[in-house]
């Protein structure tokens, strides 16, 4: 639009300049000699030709005509006539056709009028008269000559004024166009101007309105150009930065308010902040001061893409200092924790630890003679001291479920032997207060799972628990049924007792942490609020749940189901009875608690088993490489060595118990150290107090337990043997010299013989033989006849059990293993000066 | 303009005094106010600085060379050197003449064209002359009417 104006405009004005130039050489053509001149020399002519005619006729009257006089006269109309053929008054004539006769005739009298005059002397009357004659015939066609001059001059000037006019007319349009294209330009730009200061009066009130809004910005605002030299700079700024509005701008951002984007930077790439868009980062900016603060910091570049950004700064210092103070008071939070945590890990290992010699003393104490009274005592006592190793196993559970350590270790079981296992151990409590356990399994539940078995009997013991302990007369039913899947079977564990019951509005709040309820009487009626919380994360955790219905009055029903995983169809056979079928054992108890390993001692010995003791892992490690045992029960956390350390000391060297079934004992009742224990090589793992039920499974599985086939079997490896010894003796034959080790070796052989020969005397006394054999084993070990040593076990194994074959077959194993001991060690000992048995 | 240009030239026509002719064609004669007249002859304007004026005229065939006393010249040698002049012909058409606007190169009062002397019945002997082929201001109506030739005196009027 504006272009075609332009265009428009100068098209005017060029046109206009080109048709006043036209004008001008128009006009000056008007003011040039042309027509007017010829018409002129015309009337010339005839006014000479008058004079002429005149001066002749008074020359005509006079005797002597002036002849100088009528000759001048003669010459100037000459002078005329010759003009019409000459410069520009030719072509004007010429282009007249009917002006040439006039010439012609003009012409004609010039020649004749010159001839009368140019002779010499003066001019008589004849020529005078001749003269006369010749102009007085010219003067009419003179005349005519100027008529037609005039005549046609005018119809040239009339055509040249006529252009003339025309250019004028076309100039006057082409200037009215342009004039009133000039006012059409002229409207239109007064429309535009208007236009843009209605626009600018906009922008004011708008970029006014924004400025206020930038001045009242609680951020800091801060534009820059491209290069982050500043150009505006808002009053937050100032008060968040220091520095006034003039000190800052014109200076770049990195020399005030950002030091931290590094100094000296020429390019603005050189600032690691975003180009455009508008996340927030957080960043070290400085006051005027020098201190540096944390900002949040936005930068925006304009869309307009002059390069000009806007930075938006927030100081969260103070956000910064409560951040930190969080932060600090979540640390004290969680160090708190960690401490109570670690203080109730460490207070239920200190309590199950007295608790294990309780509990263990007292299944000793019911395998002795009671009357009833004794008895009741008893049973009392064991389920009390249940329940407190309850508690103290979930004051456990708490901290591991805090923590997000529980998990599930499945494994096979017979329901119906769970759930007497449970009731048994708390029908006495019950039977204390007076109520009656009755528990009932529907026929088809009598089958063996897969599944965690202790956290199934933890959630049984804890319902029932909170049965007996809310019920003051009536009975506790549990019931156990379930429906088969095709793998999995949902199996139900109805607890049910005749107590208070609770209200419908607290019946969620019981399965919260640490909730207590009151009695309307205001006794306290729950010891902990543990039990059911623990107990409903276990259920979810295995997949089931654990609801709870009431009805004020009248009793409780806890409900328990679990998803569980049937084995085979067949249901487990129960574990055989281990005091009877066993055959007496060598256990060896690594144990640092006296009183535990007392405990332990008789419950071992009370089923018939010889027993060795051990204080640490390193005094195990020792007694475990004098013979070999059938069993070894190593606690985890002892002094010197602790249990995982021995554990793997035995598994890793060649030694006679490398093979030997090891139980691990921990009072720390956590899933985490069946893993340790299982890495180090234990056989089997069990929490302490380590109960009389648990020993007697463990030493049946023992039964199928595939130890080492004894010496007289003839499975001894050989090759192992021998290496074994080739390796102790070259030991001792560095440290004792070879002749003091044959000589040794010799007397060792000889005595052997000798303390076997007695054993076939009769009259002998047993104990002391025994004795014998027993310091010969100690040296048999030390010459690396491990096999001796054993056999030496089995025979005094044979006289503790008192069984006559069994003696019999040991004694003579080890009298063969004796031959061929000696028949080896002949060629060696050879000439050996074998001293008398002293 | 060209209409009243006519009409003067037809009023100049009418009132033209027939029979008033000076004594000699062959001199000049320029008369002061205050002074008395002198009368050049061709020789009188020879002996004095000549300038040469080559141009086309309306009244002449292509280019000629004019040669003379510059106008000015003259009029000074004759004591005239303000005011006007009034220049006649020999057939006494007169025209007005500011001395004012007489310069020191031009017109002149030619008294050779081609360097032959000019008679009567060729314009002379005393013809002005303007530089006309110089500019378009010499080839204007008032320059053409000064273009007097035949002439034969200048009276100073003023």
């Amino acid at each position: 639009m504006r272009v075609l104006i332009y265009f428009l405009i100068a098209g005017l004005i060029v046109s206009l300049g080109l048709l006043g130039a036209r004008l001008q050489r128009d006009l000056d053509t008007l003011y040039q000699v042309d027509t007017n001149g010829m018409i002129w020399t015309v009337f010339q002519i005839e006014a000479e030709l008058a004079t002429l005619r005149s001066t002749l006729a008074e020359q005509a009257a006079t005797a002597v005509p002036d002849s100088s006089l009528v000759r001048l006269r003669t010459d100037i109309v000459l002078s005329r006539i010759s003009l019409l053929r000459s410069g520009r008054s030719r072509s004007f004539w010429e282009e007249i056709s009917e002006a040439e006769d006039l010439l012609g005739a003009l012409e004609r009298y010039a020649q004749d009028a010159a001839r009368v005059i140019d002779h010499p002397g003066a001019l008589d009357q004849d020529d005078i008269t001749a003269l006369s004659a010749l102009t007085g015939a010219t003067r009419p066609q003179a005349r005519r000559l100027a008529v037609l001059g005039v005549a046609t001059g005018a119809t040239a000037s009339e055509a040249r004024r006529a252009i003339f006019v025309q250019q004028l007319e076309r100039t006057g349009f082409v200037a009215f166009v342009l004039v009133a294209g000039l006012t059409v330009v002229l409207l239109y730009l007064d429309r535009l101007l208007l236009h843009a200061r209605r626009r600018d009066a906009d922008l004011r009130v708008s970029s006014q309105k924004l400025a206020s809004t930038v001045a009242a910005s609680l951020d800091g605002i801060i534009v820059t150009d491209r290069a982050w030299r500043i150009v505006d700079y808002n009053e937050a700024a100032q008060r968040i930065f220091g520095w006034s509005k003039d000190e800052v701008v014109g200076r770049r951002l990195n020399e005030t308010v950002l030091p931290s984007l590094g100094r000296g930077e020429e390019s603005s790439q050189g600032f690691r902040l975003p180009q455009t868009g508008t996340s927030r980062m957080e960043a070290t900016a400085a006051r005027k001061s020098g201190v540096t603060f944390p900002v949040e910091l936005n930068v925006t570049t304009s869309t307009k893409g002059d390069g000009t950004r806007i930075a938006y700064f927030r100081d969260i210092s103070e956000q910064k200092i409560s951040e930190r103070h969080l932060i600090d008071a979540r640390n004290q939070a969680e160090r708190t924790d960690r401490a109570k945590s670690q203080f109730l890990a460490v207070m239920s290992h200190e309590m199950r630890t007295p608790l294990n010699g309780i509990l263990g003393v007292l299944d000793l104490l019911k395998t002795t003679r009671l009357d009833v009274r004794q008895r009741r005592f008893v049973d009392v006592a064991a389920a009390s001291g249940e329940i407190l190793l309850e508690h103290v196993n979930e004051a456990i559970d708490i901290t591991r479920i805090e923590t997000g350590a529980i998990s599930l270790t499945p494994q096979g079981f017979a329901l119906p032997a769970l759930v007497a296992r449970v009731t048994d151990v708390l029908r006495p409590l019950a039977s204390e207060k007076g109520l009656t356990l009755v528990a009932e399994i529907s026929p088809d539940m009598d089958r063996s799972f897969f599944a965690d078995s202790g956290r199934i009997s933890q959630i049984l013991t804890n319902l029932l628990g909170n049965a007996i302990k809310f019920t003051d007369a009536g009975q506790i039913h549990v019931d156990v049924s379930g429906i088969h899947g095709p793998e999995r079977s949902q199996v139900t564990f109805r607890v049910s007792d005749t107590g208070p019951g609770i209200t419908p509005e607290r019946l969620d709040d019981i399965f919260e942490d640490y909730v207590v309820l009151a009695r309307s009487e205001g006794r306290q009626s729950r010891g902990d609020g543990l039990g059911l919380a623990i107990s409903r994360r276990v259920a979810r955790l295995m997949g089931g749940d654990l609801k709870a219905e009431s009805t004020l009055g009248e009793g409780s029903v806890f409900t328990l189901s679990v998803p569980l995983e049937r084995m085979g169809e067949a249901p487990l056979a129960p574990p055989p009875s281990p005091a009877k079928e066993q055959r007496p054992k060598s256990v060896l108890i690594v144990e640092d608690n006296q009183i535990n390993r007392s405990v332990l001692r008789e419950m071992l010995v009370g089923f018939g088993h010889s027993v060795y003791e051990a204080e640490n892992g390193r005094e195990g490690v020792a007694a475990a490489g004098e013979r070999r045992f059938d069993l070894i029960v190593m606690d985890f956390r002892m002094p010197v060595m602790d249990g995982i350390a021995a554990t793997r000391e035995l598994r890793g060297t060649a030694g006679p118990n490398r093979g030997t079934y090891i139980l691990g004992l921990t009072a720390y009742g956590s899933d985490e150290y069946r893993a340790l224990a299982e890495d180090a090589g234990m056989d089997g793992f069990c929490t302490k107090p380590l109960r009389l039920s648990v020993l007697e499974d463990t030493l049946s599985r023992l039964e199928h337990f595939p130890a080492p086939r004894p010496a007289w079997a003839g499975s001894v490896d050989q090759t192992y043997r021998s290496g074994l010894q080739e390796e102790t003796l070259s030991g001792l034959e560095r440290t004792l010299g070879q002749d003091e080790l044959r000589s040794t070796l010799a007397q060792f052989l000889k005595e052997f013989e000798e303390a076997l020969s007695r054993w076939r005397r009769p009259g002998e006394d047993r104990q002391e033989l025994l004795d014998d054999l027993h310091r010969l084993r100690g040296a048999s070990v030390l010459f690396g006849l491990n096999d001796l040593a054993e056999l030496v076990d089995m025979v005094s194994a044979g006289v503790d059990d008192g069984t006559t074959w069994y003696l019999e077959d040991a004694l003579s194993a080890l009298e063969a293993e004796l031959v061929s001991t000696s028949a080896t060690f002949a060629d060696e000992i050879g000439s050996a000066n074998l001293g008398p048995v002293s | 303009m060209t209409r009243l240009a006519v009409a003067i030239f037809g009023l100049v026509l009418a009132f033209w005094p027939t029979a008033s002719l000076a004594a000699d064609a062959g001199t000049l004669t320029i008369a002061p106010q205050d002074q008395q007249a002198r009368e050049y002859t061709l020789e009188d304007l020879d002996s004095m600085p000549q300038e040469t004026i080559r141009t086309k005229t309306v009244w002449t065939e292509g280019v000629v060379e004019f040669s003379g006393v510059v106008l000015a010249h003259l009029l000074a040698d004759a004591g005239i050197k303000t005011g006007t002049v009034k220049l006649s012909a020999l057939n006494d058409y007169s025209v007005e003449f500011p001395v004012d606007e007489a310069g020191d190169d031009y017109p002149i009062v030619a008294t050779r064209i081609n360097g032959e002397a000019m008679p009567v019945r060729e314009k002379g002997p005393f013809w002005v002359i303007y530089p006309y082929d110089q500019s378009d201001d010499f080839r204007t109506e008032t320059i053409y009417i000064r273009s007097i030739w035949q002439l034969n005196r200048i009276v100073a009027i003023e």
